[in-house]
Protein backbone atom coordinates (compact mmCIF):
# COMPACT_ATOMS: atom_id res chain seq x y z
CA UNK A 1 0.00 0.00 0.00
CA UNK A 2 2.77 2.10 0.74
CA UNK A 3 3.78 2.94 -3.16
CA UNK A 4 -0.11 3.30 -3.72
CA UNK A 5 0.18 5.97 -0.75
CA UNK A 6 3.02 7.90 -2.16
CA UNK A 7 1.51 7.70 -5.42
CA UNK A 8 -1.43 9.21 -4.43
CA UNK A 9 -0.10 11.95 -2.26
CA UNK A 10 1.98 13.04 -4.94
CA UNK A 11 -0.72 14.27 -6.71
CA UNK A 12 -2.20 15.98 -3.50
CA UNK A 13 1.37 18.06 -3.08
CA UNK A 14 0.96 18.99 -7.50
CA UNK A 15 -2.06 20.31 -6.85
CA UNK A 16 -2.32 21.96 -3.26
CA UNK A 17 0.17 24.39 -2.88
CA UNK A 18 -0.64 24.58 1.02
CA UNK A 19 -0.13 20.53 1.32
CA UNK A 20 3.30 19.11 2.99
CA UNK A 21 4.91 16.01 4.04
CA UNK A 22 6.40 15.58 7.04
CA UNK A 23 8.11 12.48 7.96
CA UNK A 24 9.21 11.03 11.10
CA UNK A 25 12.68 9.79 9.74
CA UNK A 26 10.68 6.73 7.92
CA UNK A 27 10.41 6.30 4.27
CA UNK A 28 13.51 4.47 2.99
CA UNK A 29 13.63 3.87 -0.66
CA UNK A 30 9.76 5.31 -1.08
CA UNK A 31 9.88 8.92 -0.50
CA UNK A 32 13.21 9.89 -2.64
CA UNK A 33 10.96 11.14 -4.89
CA UNK A 34 8.81 13.29 -3.02
CA UNK A 35 12.25 15.03 -1.81
CA UNK A 36 13.46 15.04 -5.12
CA UNK A 37 9.79 16.58 -6.60
CA UNK A 38 8.81 18.99 -3.45
CA UNK A 39 11.67 19.98 -1.67
CA UNK A 40 10.79 22.59 0.91
CA UNK A 41 7.23 20.90 1.50
CA UNK A 42 8.97 17.81 2.20
CA UNK A 43 10.26 18.23 6.43
CA UNK A 44 11.98 15.59 7.83
CA UNK A 45 11.18 16.24 11.27
CA UNK A 46 13.47 13.69 12.71
CA UNK A 47 13.16 10.64 15.46
CA UNK A 48 10.37 13.20 17.45
CA UNK A 49 7.14 12.39 16.97
CA UNK A 50 5.58 14.82 20.02
CA UNK A 51 7.42 17.34 17.77
CA UNK A 52 6.29 16.42 14.74
CA UNK A 53 2.49 16.50 15.26
CA UNK A 54 2.70 19.87 17.23
CA UNK A 55 4.88 21.21 14.18
CA UNK A 56 1.74 19.87 11.68
CA UNK A 57 -0.74 21.63 14.13
CA UNK A 58 1.68 24.76 13.96
CA UNK A 59 1.80 24.67 10.72
CA UNK A 60 -1.67 23.59 9.90
CA UNK A 61 -2.88 26.96 11.87
CA UNK A 62 -0.98 29.07 9.49
CA UNK A 63 -3.27 27.33 6.70
CA UNK A 64 -1.25 24.77 5.46
CA UNK A 65 -2.38 21.13 5.40
CA UNK A 66 0.03 18.33 5.88
CA UNK A 67 0.78 14.76 5.57
CA UNK A 68 2.82 12.78 8.97
CA UNK A 69 4.02 10.11 8.01
CA UNK A 70 5.92 7.38 10.38
CA UNK A 71 5.30 3.12 11.24
CA UNK A 72 1.75 3.41 12.78
CA UNK A 73 2.81 2.44 16.07
CA UNK A 74 5.21 5.30 16.08
CA UNK A 75 3.17 8.28 14.94
CA UNK A 76 0.01 7.13 17.07
CA UNK A 77 0.68 5.97 20.74
CA UNK A 78 4.34 8.18 21.71
CA UNK A 79 2.60 11.11 20.14
CA UNK A 80 -1.45 10.89 21.39
CA UNK A 81 -1.45 13.84 23.89
CA UNK A 82 0.00 15.74 20.93
CA UNK A 83 -3.10 14.51 18.33
CA UNK A 84 -5.44 14.80 20.87
CA UNK A 85 -4.68 18.08 21.98
CA UNK A 86 -3.34 19.97 19.53
CA UNK A 87 -4.78 18.25 16.10
CA UNK A 88 -8.13 17.33 17.21
CA UNK A 89 -9.05 19.65 19.96
CA UNK A 90 -8.21 22.31 17.04
CA UNK A 91 -10.21 20.51 14.49
CA UNK A 92 -7.02 21.20 12.10
CA UNK A 93 -7.09 19.02 8.59
CA UNK A 94 -3.31 17.38 9.76
CA UNK A 95 -3.35 13.86 7.61
CA UNK A 96 -1.80 11.26 9.71
CA UNK A 97 -0.38 7.95 8.16
CA UNK A 98 0.39 4.96 9.62
CA UNK A 99 2.40 2.54 7.54
CA UNK A 100 2.85 -1.04 9.25
CA UNK A 101 -1.22 -1.58 10.40
CA UNK A 102 -1.76 -4.77 12.42
CA UNK A 103 0.60 -7.46 12.44
CA UNK A 104 2.60 -5.79 9.06
CA UNK A 105 5.56 -5.69 10.45
CA UNK A 106 5.54 -9.42 12.11
CA UNK A 107 9.05 -10.62 13.04
CA UNK A 108 9.70 -6.69 13.32
CA UNK A 109 8.28 -7.80 16.62
CA UNK A 110 5.85 -6.80 19.15
CA UNK A 111 7.08 -2.59 19.42
CA UNK A 112 6.38 -2.73 15.70
CA UNK A 113 3.04 -3.86 15.15
CA UNK A 114 0.09 -1.70 15.58
CA UNK A 115 -3.10 -3.52 17.26
CA UNK A 116 -4.80 -0.48 19.13
CA UNK A 117 -3.76 2.47 16.83
CA UNK A 118 -7.67 2.65 15.38
CA UNK A 119 -9.18 1.84 19.26
CA UNK A 120 -6.73 4.82 20.63
CA UNK A 121 -7.90 7.26 17.55
CA UNK A 122 -11.40 6.33 17.42
CA UNK A 123 -12.24 7.67 20.45
CA UNK A 124 -10.82 11.54 19.66
CA UNK A 125 -12.83 14.22 18.45
CA UNK A 126 -13.14 15.24 15.50
CA UNK A 127 -11.02 12.47 13.98
CA UNK A 128 -11.61 10.39 11.01
CA UNK A 129 -10.29 6.99 10.49
CA UNK A 130 -9.03 5.38 6.92
CA UNK A 131 -8.20 1.89 6.64
CA UNK A 132 -8.33 0.42 2.95
CA UNK A 133 -8.69 -3.02 2.16
CA UNK A 134 -6.49 -3.81 -0.95
CA UNK A 135 -3.50 -1.53 -2.47
CA UNK A 136 -5.70 0.00 -5.12
CA UNK A 137 -8.16 1.16 -2.43
CA UNK A 138 -5.28 3.83 -1.28
CA UNK A 139 -6.02 6.28 -3.39
CA UNK A 140 -9.64 6.83 -2.96
CA UNK A 141 -9.00 6.90 0.75
CA UNK A 142 -6.11 9.70 -0.09
CA UNK A 143 -8.08 11.53 -2.30
CA UNK A 144 -11.29 12.07 0.35
CA UNK A 145 -9.09 12.62 3.56
CA UNK A 146 -6.98 15.51 1.23
CA UNK A 147 -10.19 16.99 0.66
CA UNK A 148 -11.36 17.12 4.94
CA UNK A 149 -11.43 19.90 6.93
CA UNK A 150 -10.59 18.26 10.31
CA UNK A 151 -8.20 15.66 11.34
CA UNK A 152 -7.67 12.03 9.73
CA UNK A 153 -5.80 8.88 10.39
CA UNK A 154 -4.55 6.75 7.43
CA UNK A 155 -3.27 3.01 8.56
CA UNK A 156 -1.48 1.17 5.60
CA UNK A 157 -0.83 -2.15 6.00
CA UNK A 158 0.68 -5.19 4.23
CA UNK A 159 -1.88 -8.24 4.80
CA UNK A 160 -0.12 -11.81 5.23
CA UNK A 161 -3.16 -13.08 2.98
CA UNK A 162 -2.33 -10.90 -0.40
CA UNK A 163 -5.23 -12.42 -2.15
CA UNK A 164 -6.00 -9.24 -4.53
CA UNK A 165 -9.70 -9.38 -5.99
CA UNK A 166 -11.71 -7.34 -8.00
CA UNK A 167 -14.80 -5.95 -6.03
CA UNK A 168 -18.74 -6.20 -7.14
CA UNK A 169 -19.18 -2.35 -5.85
CA UNK A 170 -17.53 0.33 -3.87
CA UNK A 171 -18.72 3.00 -2.56
CA UNK A 172 -17.79 6.60 -3.60
CA UNK A 173 -18.32 8.05 0.02
CA UNK A 174 -18.20 5.14 2.43
CA UNK A 175 -15.52 3.44 0.23
CA UNK A 176 -17.17 0.25 1.44
CA UNK A 177 -16.23 -2.99 -0.89
CA UNK A 178 -18.69 -5.87 -1.59
CA UNK A 179 -16.70 -8.85 -2.65
CA UNK A 180 -19.29 -11.80 -2.87
CA UNK A 181 -22.72 -12.07 -2.77
CA UNK A 182 -24.36 -15.08 -1.71
CA UNK A 183 -25.96 -17.58 -3.97
CA UNK A 184 -29.55 -18.45 -2.19
CA UNK A 185 -31.24 -15.44 -0.76
CA UNK A 186 -33.79 -18.10 0.27
CA UNK A 187 -31.44 -20.19 2.72
CA UNK A 188 -29.55 -18.66 5.62
CA UNK A 189 -26.90 -16.38 5.03
CA UNK A 190 -24.31 -14.85 6.89
CA UNK A 191 -22.66 -11.17 6.40
CA UNK A 192 -18.98 -11.20 6.55
CA UNK A 193 -17.32 -8.14 7.06
CA UNK A 194 -13.42 -7.61 7.07
CA UNK A 195 -11.96 -4.23 8.69
CA UNK A 196 -9.37 -2.61 5.69
CA UNK A 197 -6.65 -5.07 4.93
CA UNK A 198 -8.22 -8.09 7.37
CA UNK A 199 -10.94 -8.69 4.75
CA UNK A 200 -8.19 -9.98 2.83
CA UNK A 201 -8.40 -13.26 5.38
CA UNK A 202 -12.13 -13.53 3.51
CA UNK A 203 -10.51 -12.85 0.31
CA UNK A 204 -8.63 -15.57 0.39
CA UNK A 205 -10.95 -18.08 1.81
CA UNK A 206 -12.63 -17.02 -1.03
CA UNK A 207 -10.25 -17.87 -3.65
CA UNK A 208 -9.29 -20.92 -1.88
CA UNK A 209 -10.82 -22.42 1.04
CA UNK A 210 -14.82 -22.76 0.31
CA UNK A 211 -15.68 -19.51 1.03
CA UNK A 212 -17.42 -18.91 -1.89
CA UNK A 213 -19.47 -22.50 -1.20
CA UNK A 214 -20.83 -20.67 2.21
CA UNK A 215 -23.80 -18.63 1.31
CA UNK A 216 -22.36 -15.53 2.95
CA UNK A 217 -21.92 -11.92 1.39
CA UNK A 218 -18.41 -10.19 1.96
CA UNK A 219 -17.96 -7.06 2.27
CA UNK A 220 -14.74 -4.61 3.33
CA UNK A 221 -15.12 -1.70 5.38
CA UNK A 222 -12.57 1.35 5.27
CA UNK A 223 -14.08 4.12 6.92
CA UNK A 224 -15.17 5.26 11.10
CA UNK A 225 -17.18 6.53 11.99
CA UNK A 226 -19.42 4.32 9.55
CA UNK A 227 -22.04 5.61 7.48
CA UNK A 228 -24.01 2.81 7.64
CA UNK A 229 -26.90 5.18 6.45
CA UNK A 230 -24.69 5.26 2.93
CA UNK A 231 -23.94 1.95 2.95
CA UNK A 232 -27.07 0.76 1.59
CA UNK A 233 -25.77 -2.86 0.12
CA UNK A 234 -24.11 -3.58 3.51
CA UNK A 235 -27.56 -2.73 5.52
CA UNK A 236 -29.43 -4.95 3.25
CA UNK A 237 -27.30 -7.75 3.84
CA UNK A 238 -26.92 -7.79 7.31
CA UNK A 239 -31.07 -7.35 7.80
CA UNK A 240 -31.60 -9.92 5.68
CA UNK A 241 -28.79 -12.64 7.06
CA UNK A 242 -28.63 -11.23 11.04
CA UNK A 243 -25.75 -13.39 10.98
CA UNK A 244 -22.71 -11.31 10.93
CA UNK A 245 -18.84 -12.36 11.30
CA UNK A 246 -16.22 -9.97 11.57
CA UNK A 247 -12.85 -9.76 10.91
CA UNK A 248 -10.22 -7.53 12.09
CA UNK A 249 -6.37 -7.34 12.30
CA UNK A 250 -6.54 -5.59 15.78
CA UNK A 251 -7.16 -5.97 19.44
CA UNK A 252 -11.09 -6.86 19.96
CA UNK A 253 -11.09 -3.89 22.80
CA UNK A 254 -11.90 -0.68 21.13
CA UNK A 255 -11.65 -2.14 17.79
CA UNK A 256 -14.06 -1.54 14.57
CA UNK A 257 -15.79 -5.02 15.71
CA UNK A 258 -16.99 -3.46 18.80
CA UNK A 259 -18.64 -0.64 17.20
CA UNK A 260 -20.12 -2.19 14.33
CA UNK A 261 -21.84 -4.93 16.78
CA UNK A 262 -23.11 -1.47 18.50
CA UNK A 263 -23.92 0.51 15.42
CA UNK A 264 -26.20 -2.71 13.74
CA UNK A 265 -29.39 -3.27 14.34
CA UNK A 266 -30.01 -6.29 16.27
CA UNK A 267 -29.04 -10.07 15.10
CA UNK A 268 -29.14 -13.26 15.79
CA UNK A 269 -25.17 -13.90 15.82
CA UNK A 270 -21.90 -11.95 15.62
CA UNK A 271 -18.40 -13.13 15.48
CA UNK A 272 -15.30 -11.32 15.87
CA UNK A 273 -12.16 -12.33 14.61
CA UNK A 274 -9.48 -10.58 16.49
CA UNK A 275 -5.99 -10.06 17.18
CA UNK A 276 -5.07 -11.27 20.56
CA UNK A 277 -2.17 -10.92 22.92
CA UNK A 278 0.13 -13.99 23.42
CA UNK A 279 1.72 -13.72 26.89
CA UNK A 280 4.34 -16.29 25.71
CA UNK A 281 5.59 -14.33 23.22
CA UNK A 282 7.07 -15.57 20.02
CA UNK A 283 8.29 -13.70 16.76
CA UNK A 284 7.06 -14.02 12.96
CA UNK A 285 6.25 -13.37 9.95
CA UNK A 286 2.82 -11.48 9.76
CA UNK A 287 1.38 -14.49 8.27
CA UNK A 288 3.02 -16.82 11.54
CA UNK A 289 1.17 -13.84 14.31
CA UNK A 290 -2.43 -14.36 11.94
CA UNK A 291 -2.00 -18.36 12.93
CA UNK A 292 -1.48 -17.89 16.48
CA UNK A 293 -4.53 -15.09 16.74
CA UNK A 294 -6.33 -17.73 14.64
CA UNK A 295 -7.35 -15.12 11.85
CA UNK A 296 -6.90 -17.46 8.74
CA UNK A 297 -9.01 -18.51 6.29
CA UNK A 298 -9.84 -21.77 7.23
CA UNK A 299 -10.73 -20.27 10.68
CA UNK A 300 -13.47 -17.90 8.78
CA UNK A 301 -14.41 -20.89 7.19
CA UNK A 302 -15.15 -23.09 9.96
CA UNK A 303 -17.06 -20.04 11.90
CA UNK A 304 -19.03 -18.94 9.24
CA UNK A 305 -19.95 -22.52 9.02
CA UNK A 306 -20.98 -23.10 12.42
CA UNK A 307 -22.74 -19.72 12.35
CA UNK A 308 -24.80 -21.51 9.45
CA UNK A 309 -25.10 -24.36 11.06
CA UNK A 310 -26.56 -22.79 14.14
CA UNK A 311 -29.17 -20.62 12.08
CA UNK B 1 10.92 52.56 21.52
CA UNK B 2 8.11 54.87 20.61
CA UNK B 3 6.06 56.72 23.07
CA UNK B 4 3.65 54.74 24.31
CA UNK B 5 6.39 52.01 25.10
CA UNK B 6 8.32 53.57 27.61
CA UNK B 7 8.92 51.87 30.56
CA UNK B 8 7.21 54.01 32.57
CA UNK B 9 4.07 53.64 30.43
CA UNK B 10 4.52 49.48 30.66
CA UNK B 11 5.14 49.66 33.98
CA UNK B 12 1.56 51.16 34.46
CA UNK B 13 -0.21 49.02 32.14
CA UNK B 14 1.63 46.02 34.37
CA UNK B 15 0.16 47.46 37.41
CA UNK B 16 -3.19 47.68 35.80
CA UNK B 17 -3.25 44.11 34.50
CA UNK B 18 -2.29 42.73 38.18
CA UNK B 19 -4.82 44.29 39.74
CA UNK B 20 -7.53 43.06 37.26
CA UNK B 21 -5.71 39.64 37.45
CA UNK B 22 -6.24 39.96 41.42
CA UNK B 23 -9.35 40.52 40.70
CA UNK B 24 -10.41 37.96 38.90
CA UNK B 25 -8.66 35.64 40.73
CA UNK B 26 -10.74 36.36 44.05
CA UNK B 27 -13.69 36.80 42.20
CA UNK B 28 -13.30 33.22 40.93
CA UNK B 29 -11.63 31.92 43.93
CA UNK B 30 -9.14 30.32 41.15
CA UNK B 31 -5.13 29.37 41.84
CA UNK B 32 -2.52 29.70 39.49
CA UNK B 33 -1.89 33.34 40.86
CA UNK B 34 1.45 33.26 41.41
CA UNK B 35 2.46 32.05 37.56
CA UNK B 36 0.41 34.56 36.57
CA UNK B 37 2.19 37.48 38.59
CA UNK B 38 5.33 36.16 37.56
CA UNK B 39 4.42 36.18 33.73
CA UNK B 40 2.64 39.63 33.46
CA UNK B 41 5.66 41.96 32.60
CA UNK B 42 6.84 39.61 30.22
CA UNK B 43 3.21 39.47 28.82
CA UNK B 44 2.84 43.08 29.04
CA UNK B 45 6.06 43.65 27.18
CA UNK B 46 4.93 41.54 24.66
CA UNK B 47 1.72 42.93 23.98
CA UNK B 48 2.33 46.66 24.72
CA UNK B 49 6.00 46.86 22.88
CA UNK B 50 6.83 43.58 20.47
CA UNK B 51 4.31 42.07 19.15
CA UNK B 52 2.29 43.87 15.77
CA UNK B 53 -0.56 42.96 14.51
CA UNK B 54 0.24 39.77 12.54
CA UNK B 55 2.90 38.16 15.20
CA UNK B 56 1.46 35.04 16.79
CA UNK B 57 1.73 34.53 20.56
CA UNK B 58 1.81 30.82 22.18
CA UNK B 59 1.48 30.37 25.65
CA UNK B 60 3.00 27.55 26.16
CA UNK B 61 2.46 27.61 29.54
CA UNK B 62 -1.19 27.45 29.69
CA UNK B 63 -1.54 27.77 33.47
CA UNK B 64 -0.90 31.06 32.71
CA UNK B 65 -4.24 32.15 30.97
CA UNK B 66 -5.62 34.50 33.96
CA UNK B 67 -2.71 36.88 33.17
CA UNK B 68 -3.16 36.23 29.69
CA UNK B 69 -6.48 37.05 29.58
CA UNK B 70 -5.94 40.11 31.62
CA UNK B 71 -3.10 41.15 28.91
CA UNK B 72 -5.43 40.97 26.21
CA UNK B 73 -8.20 42.84 27.76
CA UNK B 74 -6.12 45.64 28.50
CA UNK B 75 -4.92 45.96 25.18
CA UNK B 76 -8.19 45.94 23.61
CA UNK B 77 -8.24 42.25 22.27
CA UNK B 78 -10.90 40.50 25.06
CA UNK B 79 -14.10 42.64 25.92
CA UNK B 80 -15.27 43.57 29.15
CA UNK B 81 -18.13 40.94 28.71
CA UNK B 82 -15.71 37.95 27.68
CA UNK B 83 -13.30 39.18 30.78
CA UNK B 84 -16.00 38.37 33.29
CA UNK B 85 -17.05 34.94 32.43
CA UNK B 86 -13.53 34.07 33.20
CA UNK B 87 -13.74 30.54 34.99
CA UNK B 88 -17.30 31.03 35.17
CA UNK B 89 -19.82 28.38 33.29
CA UNK B 90 -20.19 28.38 30.02
CA UNK B 91 -17.12 30.56 29.35
CA UNK B 92 -14.39 30.69 26.21
CA UNK B 93 -12.10 31.30 29.05
CA UNK B 94 -11.32 28.80 31.51
CA UNK B 95 -8.53 27.94 33.69
CA UNK B 96 -6.05 27.14 31.02
CA UNK B 97 -6.76 28.33 27.01
CA UNK B 98 -9.57 26.76 24.77
CA UNK B 99 -8.75 25.74 21.58
CA UNK B 100 -10.71 27.81 18.82
CA UNK B 101 -12.09 29.27 21.78
CA UNK B 102 -11.63 33.76 21.14
CA UNK B 103 -9.78 34.84 18.13
CA UNK B 104 -6.79 36.40 20.08
CA UNK B 105 -5.59 33.45 21.56
CA UNK B 106 -4.06 30.55 18.98
CA UNK B 107 -3.39 27.64 20.60
CA UNK B 108 -5.05 25.72 23.50
CA UNK B 109 -2.59 24.78 25.52
CA UNK B 110 -2.19 23.33 29.35
CA UNK B 111 -0.54 19.89 28.73
CA UNK B 112 3.10 21.11 29.71
CA UNK B 113 5.09 20.66 26.65
CA UNK B 114 3.00 21.33 24.07
CA UNK B 115 3.34 25.14 22.88
CA UNK B 116 7.23 24.94 21.50
CA UNK B 117 6.32 22.33 18.94
CA UNK B 118 3.02 24.36 17.69
CA UNK B 119 4.84 27.85 17.99
CA UNK B 120 8.10 25.81 15.65
CA UNK B 121 5.43 24.74 13.56
CA UNK B 122 4.35 27.97 12.54
CA UNK B 123 7.03 29.72 12.52
CA UNK B 124 8.57 27.18 10.28
CA UNK B 125 5.54 27.70 7.90
CA UNK B 126 5.75 31.49 7.62
CA UNK B 127 9.51 31.62 7.12
CA UNK B 128 10.13 28.61 4.30
CA UNK B 129 6.82 27.74 3.15
CA UNK B 130 4.53 30.83 3.04
CA UNK B 131 7.51 33.17 3.00
CA UNK B 132 5.87 35.79 4.99
CA UNK B 133 6.80 38.15 7.64
CA UNK B 134 5.11 37.16 10.44
CA UNK B 135 7.07 36.55 14.07
CA UNK B 136 5.67 33.64 16.60
CA UNK B 137 7.09 34.29 20.02
CA UNK B 138 6.33 31.64 22.73
CA UNK B 139 5.89 31.75 26.64
CA UNK B 140 7.06 28.85 28.15
CA UNK B 141 7.76 27.71 32.28
CA UNK B 142 10.63 26.55 33.37
CA UNK B 143 9.50 23.65 35.00
CA UNK B 144 8.09 22.60 31.30
CA UNK B 145 11.99 22.18 30.05
CA UNK B 146 11.75 19.04 31.82
CA UNK B 147 9.17 17.92 28.65
CA UNK B 148 11.30 16.22 25.88
CA UNK B 149 8.68 17.52 23.06
CA UNK B 150 10.29 21.15 24.23
CA UNK B 151 13.85 19.85 23.32
CA UNK B 152 12.59 18.04 20.23
CA UNK B 153 10.83 21.14 19.03
CA UNK B 154 14.21 23.54 20.15
CA UNK B 155 16.10 20.82 17.66
CA UNK B 156 13.85 21.67 14.93
CA UNK B 157 13.81 25.40 15.77
CA UNK B 158 17.65 25.20 15.90
CA UNK B 159 18.35 22.82 12.82
CA UNK B 160 15.66 25.26 10.38
CA UNK B 161 17.43 28.74 12.00
CA UNK B 162 13.76 29.69 12.57
CA UNK B 163 15.11 33.31 13.15
CA UNK B 164 11.07 34.40 13.33
CA UNK B 165 11.05 32.48 16.17
CA UNK B 166 11.49 34.06 20.12
CA UNK B 167 11.29 31.63 23.04
CA UNK B 168 10.62 33.50 26.28
CA UNK B 169 10.89 31.41 29.32
CA UNK B 170 9.57 32.60 32.55
CA UNK B 171 12.46 31.31 35.10
CA UNK B 172 10.61 31.62 38.23
CA UNK B 173 12.56 28.77 39.56
CA UNK B 174 9.70 27.02 40.63
CA UNK B 175 7.28 24.31 39.45
CA UNK B 176 4.49 22.22 40.46
CA UNK B 177 6.03 20.40 43.63
CA UNK B 178 9.07 22.09 44.60
CA UNK B 179 12.16 24.13 43.28
CA UNK B 180 13.56 23.20 39.89
CA UNK B 181 16.94 23.21 41.02
CA UNK B 182 15.84 20.79 43.14
CA UNK B 183 13.21 18.63 41.26
CA UNK B 184 15.34 18.48 37.92
CA UNK B 185 18.10 21.39 37.53
CA UNK B 186 18.32 23.12 34.02
CA UNK B 187 21.46 24.49 34.77
CA UNK B 188 23.04 25.65 32.78
CA UNK B 189 20.18 26.71 31.32
CA UNK B 190 21.53 29.40 28.59
CA UNK B 191 24.61 27.28 27.35
CA UNK B 192 21.23 24.42 27.03
CA UNK B 193 19.77 26.83 24.74
CA UNK B 194 22.92 28.25 22.81
CA UNK B 195 23.41 24.08 22.56
CA UNK B 196 20.56 23.85 20.91
CA UNK B 197 20.85 26.39 18.27
CA UNK B 198 19.82 29.54 19.58
CA UNK B 199 20.91 32.87 20.20
CA UNK B 200 20.33 33.37 24.25
CA UNK B 201 19.89 36.30 25.98
CA UNK B 202 19.14 36.19 29.89
CA UNK B 203 17.70 39.36 31.68
CA UNK B 204 15.33 40.52 34.38
CA UNK B 205 12.01 39.30 33.53
CA UNK B 206 10.23 42.37 35.60
CA UNK B 207 12.96 44.65 34.20
CA UNK B 208 11.05 46.56 31.27
CA UNK B 209 14.55 48.28 30.00
CA UNK B 210 16.22 44.77 29.83
CA UNK B 211 13.34 42.72 28.21
CA UNK B 212 13.38 45.73 25.65
CA UNK B 213 17.51 45.03 25.10
CA UNK B 214 16.73 41.59 25.06
CA UNK B 215 14.30 41.27 22.32
CA UNK B 216 16.13 43.77 20.11
CA UNK B 217 18.71 43.32 17.42
CA UNK B 218 19.22 40.37 15.26
CA UNK B 219 19.90 36.66 15.84
CA UNK B 220 21.61 35.98 12.84
CA UNK B 221 20.01 33.41 11.52
CA UNK B 222 18.94 31.76 14.49
CA UNK B 223 16.13 31.27 17.28
CA UNK B 224 16.27 33.66 19.97
CA UNK B 225 15.97 32.33 23.99
CA UNK B 226 14.98 34.94 26.28
CA UNK B 227 15.70 33.60 29.89
CA UNK B 228 13.58 35.78 31.61
CA UNK B 229 14.42 35.23 35.46
CA UNK B 230 11.31 36.00 37.48
CA UNK B 231 10.03 35.97 40.81
CA UNK B 232 7.24 33.76 40.80
CA UNK B 233 4.36 35.90 42.71
CA UNK B 234 6.08 38.94 41.95
CA UNK B 235 4.21 42.30 43.27
CA UNK B 236 2.10 40.88 46.29
CA UNK B 237 4.92 40.43 48.99
CA UNK B 238 3.45 37.25 50.72
CA UNK B 239 2.89 35.01 47.37
CA UNK B 240 6.54 35.81 46.26
CA UNK B 241 8.76 33.01 45.33
CA UNK B 242 6.76 30.10 47.28
CA UNK B 243 5.11 26.89 45.88
CA UNK B 244 1.92 27.75 47.90
CA UNK B 245 0.64 29.89 45.43
CA UNK B 246 1.00 28.13 42.36
CA UNK B 247 -2.48 26.84 44.18
CA UNK B 248 -4.05 28.67 46.81
CA UNK B 249 -6.86 30.99 45.85
CA UNK B 250 -7.03 34.18 47.77
CA UNK B 251 -9.53 35.15 51.22
CA UNK B 252 -10.94 38.68 51.39
CA UNK B 253 -8.29 39.18 53.83
CA UNK B 254 -5.17 38.41 51.48
CA UNK B 255 -6.94 40.43 48.38
CA UNK B 256 -7.36 43.48 50.00
CA UNK B 257 -3.48 43.14 51.28
CA UNK B 258 -2.38 41.98 47.89
CA UNK B 259 -4.10 45.17 46.07
CA UNK B 260 -2.96 47.70 49.73
CA UNK B 261 0.48 46.29 48.52
CA UNK B 262 -0.05 46.97 43.98
CA UNK B 263 -1.71 50.56 45.45
CA UNK B 264 1.93 51.22 47.52
CA UNK B 265 3.80 50.45 44.15
CA UNK B 266 1.83 52.93 42.20
CA UNK B 267 2.81 55.37 44.72
CA UNK B 268 6.33 54.65 43.37
CA UNK B 269 5.83 54.83 39.75
CA UNK B 270 7.21 57.65 38.04
CA UNK B 271 3.79 60.18 37.24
Amino acid sequence: MRVDFVRAVEKVLARDEEALFITGDLGFNALEGLVAKYGKRFINAGVAEQNMIGLAAGSALTGMRPWVYSIAPFVTYRCLEQIRNDVCLHQLPVRIVGNGGGYSYGIMGSTHHALEDLAVLKALPNMQLFFPCENDHVAAAVALMAELEGPSYLRLAVSAYTTSRAPLAEHPVTLTRAYATRADRSQPGVTVIGAGHAVQVALRALAAHGLDRQNADVFGIARFPFRLAEDTALLASVLETKNVVFVEEHYAAGGMGESMKLALPTLSAFSLMSASYRPDQRYGSAAFHMKQANLTPEALVALVQAQLGAA
Amino acid sequence: MSEAMQPAALARAALAIRRQFLRMHYHARSGHVGSGLSAIDILTYLYGAWLRPTDQFILSKGHGASSLYATLHHFGKLSDAELASYYQDDTLLPAHPAPRGVAAIAAATGSLGHGLPIAAGMAHSYKSLRGTQERVACLLSDGECNEGSTWEAALFAGHHRLDNLTVLVDANGIQGFGRTEDVLTLEPFAKKWSAFGFDVRECDGHDFGALHVALAGESFARPRCIIARTVKGKGVSFMENTVDWHYWPMNEAQYEQAVAELDQSESTLAP
